[in-house]
C-alpha cells in the first residue's frame, strides 16, 4: 500500500511529462517572435511616458512610473540590432514589466504581446547558427518550432537582466 | 592614536550604553555588530584595535564567534562581557584568547578600566 | 546628563518590549512543541539581555525575575527540566510578571512584588514542585484587571516611523496627481473634495514629520565631556557654551551628523584653539571659547561651531594644495578664500602637521561633507585669522520633503533641491565672456563659471568638455547658480518652471550607480522627473572642463 502511493506520483508525472506546459508571453523584435516565460512576467501594459535618463546606454529608452514603480525601459530591438530600416517604435507602443531577481524592468515592443502556451518539449537548446546574432544568444533558453511553421525564440530574463548587462554600453558612443 | 573599537552586543541598549562610554572616553566606535556573522564582517572590514564581545548571540555562542575573530584580526584584542552566571563560557574565552572580561551591568570606570588595560597589554596574550 | 537617562530608559523600554513580545510568541510555539531547541535558545538569550539590561538600569527585581526565568530556560535547555505540568504555569506567571514590570517602568510606577513568583522559580530550579495558590492567582488576575490602564507614551521603533513617512510621501505624489485631474475635470464637487483632500494630507504629512523630531539637545548635550578631554589631552583650557537644544530636527538626521559634528569639536578644540602660551602671546583671554548653537533659518536647521581660536592660514591651505596636485599653482593663485577653504574639505586633506591623538590620523574633514552631501545639506565657512572660525552646517529639518526648484533642458522637467541653488539669472550675451574655453559671468563682483546643463547631461566618454563658444548665444540666457562646497556654478537652462516642495524616491537597480541623478520625483501631472545631485554635477564639471 505504503510502495504503490510512493510510485503513484511519479508514474503519473511521467505519464503527464510529453503534456507538461510552458506558457510564453510572446511579442515581436524585428521580424521574429520572441517569447519570455509567464512567470518572468510582471504584467503588460501599454507604455507610459518615458522619461530621457542622460547617462546610459541608447537602448534604455528612460525611466516611467509603474504603479509608483520607477522602472528603467528598454528597447530591446536596438539592443540586438534588430531595428528594420525606417520603422521605428511607433507612438503607442506597449511595455513588457519582467522581474529580475530584485528589481523590475520595462521590454518596449511594437505590438501588443500575446499570451501563447505549449509543450515544453517543443522547445529546443538554441542551435549553433544563431552564434553570429550578436549578443542575443546568450539571453537564449532555447528555440521553439511551432507545428504550423514558424519559431519563437525564448529568452531567459534571468541572464540578460543583471544590472552590469543592462548597463553595459555597446562600444564607444559617440558624444552628441 | 585613537584606538578603533568594535562592539558585539544584541542588545540596542547595550551597544548604546557602551558606545557612549567608550567615544566619551575619545575611543573611537569604529562599529556595531548585533550578531556573530555582523561581528566577523565588520572585524574584517574595520581591522579594529579592540572588540567588546557579548558572550550570548543569537546566531552563534559568543565563544564560536571569539574563535573566529582571532583566527582573522589576531591583532585585535578581545574583551568579552557577559552577565553573571557565565563563568564557565568567560573561563573557555579567556584560554581561547579573550584578554578581560566585564561583567554585566557595567559602571563607566570598570569597563574604561578594562578596555584601557587591555589595549595597552600589547605584548602578553595573558588575561588582566 | 539627564537627557542622557532619558534616552537610556527610552531605548531600554523599546528593547525591553520587544522582548517581552517575542517571549511571549516563544512560549506559545513552546507550548505547541515542548522539545523546540530555537525557541528555548531565545527564551534564554532574550532573559538574558533582558536581565542585564534591567540590572544596568537600576530594576533590581526585574533583573531577579529574568535572572530566574534565565537560569530555568537554561536547565530546560540541557535537558534536566522539562517543559511541563507546574512548570509551564509558573513561567507563564514568571513572563506576565515581567509583562507588568515593564509596563511599570513605563508609566514610572513602583514595580509590583515578585517574592512569591521568586520563591516558585527557585524551588523549580531546585527541582522541587512550586506551591501554587489558587488564591493569589484569583487576586494577581484581580489585580492585574485593575491595571488595565495604559500608558501615554508609545514607544515605537525609528523603521517604523520611516515607513510611515515613505508612505505619505507616495499619498502626496498621488494626491497632487488628483488635484492635476480634478482641475483639469473641472467638476466643482470633485475639485472641493480633492482641495479636502490635499488639506488633510498636508496635515497628515506635517504630523508624521513632527513625529520624527527630536531637540538638538539629544546630541549637543553629548559635548561637554568630549571638549573637557581633548582639551585636557592637549593642555588647553575651553570654555564650551551650548544654545539652541531645543531646536527640533529629524532624528535621522541628527544620528547621520553625528560623527560630522564630533570631528568638528575634536578639530576646533585641537587645531582651531591656540594654546595658553599662544593666546596670552597674542593678546587674548587664557581660556579658549568654543560655541555649539543650534537655531532655524527659513525651513533649515543651523548647527554652528564657533571657535575663538587662530583661525585659517589661508596661504598655508593654499600652498597645500598645491603640493597635494589638487590645484595648477597658477589656478591657486587666483582662488578667493572660500573657493581655498573648500579643500579643506577634500578627502584625505589634512593641516595637522603632526598627528595628535585627538583628531586622529589624517582623517580630513571630508568626513563632513559626505555627511552633508547624504543629505543634501550644506557646509558654511567664515574664518578671519587670528580672531577664529565657523562652521555651519545648514540641514534639512526633515528628510522625506524638500524644496527645490524645477526646471527645463530640451522638453524635459529636473529638479534641483534648493538648498544648493543660490541665485537665478537672466544674462545678456554681453554679461557673458569665455575665459579660458569656459563661459564666465560675474555674480556680486565674483567670477562664476557657466555650462549648459545640456552639455553635463549628455556628456559621454573620457574626453574634455569641447571649448564654450557664444556665437549661438541668442537673447537672453537662463542661469541657475548652484553651490557646492562654497563653489559656486552657473547652469544654463531652457526655461524654470517653478518651486516646488517634492519627495525623492531613490533610483532602483540597475540606474542607481549613475550619482549625477539624486532620484526621481512624481511630478502632479504624474510626469516622472529627476532630481539633479548638485555635489556630482560640480565634480562632473570640474573634471571635465576644458
Amino acid at each position: 500500500m505504503a510502495e504503490t502511493e510512493i510510485n503513484a506520483p511519479i508514474a503519473k508525472a511521467e505519464r503527464a511529462k510529453p503534456a507538461e506546459l510552458v506558457q510564453l508571453i510572446v511579442f515581436r523584435l524585428g521580424d521574429e517572435d520572441y517569447g519570455i516565460r509567464i512567470e518572468q512576467v510582471k504584467e503588460v501594459t501599454i507604455t507610459p511616458d518615458v522619461a530621457k535618463m542622460p547617462k546610459t546606454p541608447p537602448f534604455i529608452k528612460g525611466i516611467a512610473n509603474l504603479r509608483g514603480d520607477i522602472i528603467a525601459i528598454l528597447d530591446l530591438e536596438e539592443r540586438f540590432r534588430l531595428r528594420p530600416a525606417g520603422r521605428p517604435i511607433p507612438e503607442r507602443s506597449y511595455t513588457i514589466a519582467v522581474e529580475a531577481a530584485d528589481y523590475v524592468l520595462g521590454l518596449m515592443v511594437r505590438e501588443v504581446p500575446r499570451p501563447f502556451t505549449m509543450p515544453l518539449s517543443q522547445i529546443e537548446p538554441a542551435p549553433e547558427f544563431v552564434q553570429d546574432s550578436s549578443t542575443r544568444d546568450k539571453y537564449l533558453e532555447g528555440i521553439a518550432k511551432l507545428p504550423e511553421g514558424g519559431i519563437i525564440i525564448v529568452l531567459d530574463m534571468r541572464k540578460l537582466l543583471t544590472p552590469s548587462e543592462v548597463m553595459r554600453l555597446p562600444g564607444k558612443t559617440a558624444s552628441s | 592614536m585613537n584606538k578603533r573599537i568594535l562592539i558585539v552586543d544584541d542588545s540596542f541598549y547595550m551597544r548604546t550604553m557602551l558606545k557612549n562610554m567608550l567615544t566619551d572616553a575619545g575611543y573611537e566606535v569604529v562599529g556595531e555588530a548585533a550578531n556573530g556573522a555582523q561581528a566577523v564582517e565588520m572585524a574584517a572590514s574595520t581591522s579594529p584595535d579592540l572588540i567588546t564581545l557579548d558572550v550570548i548571540l543569537p546566531d552563534n555562542t559568543g565563544l564560536d564567534v571569539l574563535k573566529s575573530l582571532r583566527q582573522i584580526q589576531p591583532s585585535a584584542k578581545v574583551v568579552m562581557c557577559s552577565a553573571v552566571g557565565q563563568e564557565v563560557i568567560v573561563t573557555e574565552a579567556i584560554e581561547n584568547g579573550a584578554l578581560a572580561y566585564i561583567v554585566k551591568p557595567f559602571s563607566e570606570e570598570k569597563v574604561l578600566e578594562i578596555v584601557g588595560a587591555a589595549l595597552q597589554n600589547d605584548a602578553s596574550e595573558q588575561a588582566a | 546628563m539627564k537627557t542622557r537617562d532619558q534616552e537610556y530608559r527610552e531605548l531600554f523600554m523599546a528593547e525591553a518590549l520587544e522582548y517581552y513580545d517575542s517571549m511571549s510568541r516563544h512560549l506559545s510555539e513552546l507550548e505547541r512543541n515542548p522539545n523546540a531547541g530555537p525557541a528555548l535558545n531565545e527564551l534564554f538569550r532574550l532573559m538574558h539581555n533582558l536581565k542585564a539590561n534591567a540590572r544596568a538600569m537600576g530594576f533590581a527585581d526585574l533583573g531577579e525575575v529574568a535572572h530566574h526565568l534565565e537560569t530555568l530556560f537554561g536547565l530546560i535547555r540541557d535537558q534536566e527540566r522539562t517543559f511541563s505540568g507546574s512548570l509551564i504555569k509558573v513561567v507563564f506567571a514568571g513572563v506576565d510578571a515581567l509583562g507588568n514590570m515593564i509596563r511599570a517602568v513605563g508609566a514610572n510606577e513602583p514595580l509590583p512584588d515578585a517574592t512569591a513568583l521568586l520563591d516558585n522559580l527557585d524551588r523549580l530550579v531546585r527541582g522541587e514542585e512550586p506551591i501554587l495558590d489558587e488564591a493569589e492567582e484569583a487576586e494577581t488576575e484581580e489585580e492585574s484587571g485593575k491595571k488595565m490602564e495604559l500608558s501615554d507614551l508609545v514607544y515605537i521603533q525609528v523603521k517604523k516611523l520611516d515607513n510611515l513617512l515613505n508612505l505619505v510621501g507616495e499619498l502626496v505624489i498621488d494626491r497632487d496627481r488628483i488635484m492635476t485631474l480634478a482641475q483639469e475635470i473641472g467638476n466643482p464637487a470633485l475639485l472641493a473634495t480633492a482641495q479636502h483632500l490635499f488639506r488633510i494630507s498636508d496635515d497628515l504629512q506635517y504630523s508624521v514629520m513632527d513625529a520624527r523630531l527630536v531637540g538638538v539637545g539629544v546630541l549637543l548635550n553629548k559635548f561637554p565631556r568630549v571638549v573637557r578631554d581633548v582639551a585636557s589631552a592637549e593642555s588647553k583650557e575651553v570654555e564650551l557654551t551650548l544654545s539652541g537644544q531645543d531646536v527640533q530636527i529629524d532624528r535621522n538626521i541628527l544620528q547621520i551628523i553625528t560623527d560630522a559634528l564630533l570631528h568638528l569639536v575634536r578639530n576646533a578644540v585641537s587645531h582651531g584653539l591656540e594654546t595658553t602660551a599662544q593666546r596670552a602671546a597674542a593678546g587674548k583671554s587664557a581660556i579658549g571659547h568654543l560655541t555649539l548653537s543650534a537655531l532655524t533659518e527659513r525651513d533649515d536647521v543651523l548647527i554652528q561651531v564657533r571657535d575663538d581660536g587662530r583661525g585659517i592660514d589661508t596661504e598655508a591651505v593654499r600652498r597645500k594644495a598645491v603640493e597635494r596636485g589638487l590645484t595648477t599653482a597658477s589656478a591657486a593663485a587666483n582662488l578667493d578664500e572660500q573657493a581655498v577653504w573648500a579643500f579643506l574639505f577634500e578627502p584625505g586633506f589634512s593641516m595637522a602637521s603632526k598627528i595628535t591623538d585627538i583628531s586622529g590620523r589624517g582623517v580630513g574633514l571630508d568626513v563632513v561633507k559626505l555627511a552633508l552631501d547624504s543629505l543634501g545639506g550644506q557646509l558654511r565657512v567664515e574664518s578671519q585669522l587670528g580672531v577664529g572660525t565657523t562652521f555651519t552646517l545648514v540641514l534639512p529639518t526633515s528628510i522625506a520633503v524638500k524644496g527645490a526648484l524645477l526646471i527645463e533642458v530640451d522638453d524635459r522637467p529636473y529638479a534641483i533641491p534648493l538648498m544648493h541653488t543660490d541665485t537665478v539669472l537672466a544674462l545678456q550675451p554681453s554679461q557673458i565672456s569665455v575665459v579660458g574655453g569656459v563661459l564666465v559671468t560675474h555674480v556680486q563682483g565674483q567670477a562664476v563659471p557657466l555650462i549648459p546643463l545640456r552639455m553635463l547631461l549628455h556628456d559621454e566618454g573620457d574626453e574634455m568638455l569641447p571649448f564654450a563658444d557664444k556665437a549661438d548665444m541668442i537673447g537672453a540666457q537662463q542661469v541657475l547658480v548652484v553651490n557646492y562646497n562654497n563653489r559656486r556654478l552657473g547652469l544654463l537652462v531652457d526655461r524654470f518652471i517653478r518651486q516646488q516642495n517634492i519627495v525623492i524616491k531613490p533610483l532602483s537597480k540597475p540606474l542607481d550607480t549613475i550619482d549625477l541623478f539624486g532620484g526621481v520625483t512624481l511630478l502632479g501631472s504624474g510626469q516622472v522627473c529627476l532630481v539633479l545631485d548638485v555635489p556630482a554635477l560640480t565634480r562632473l564639471f570640474l573634471t571635465k572642463r576644458p
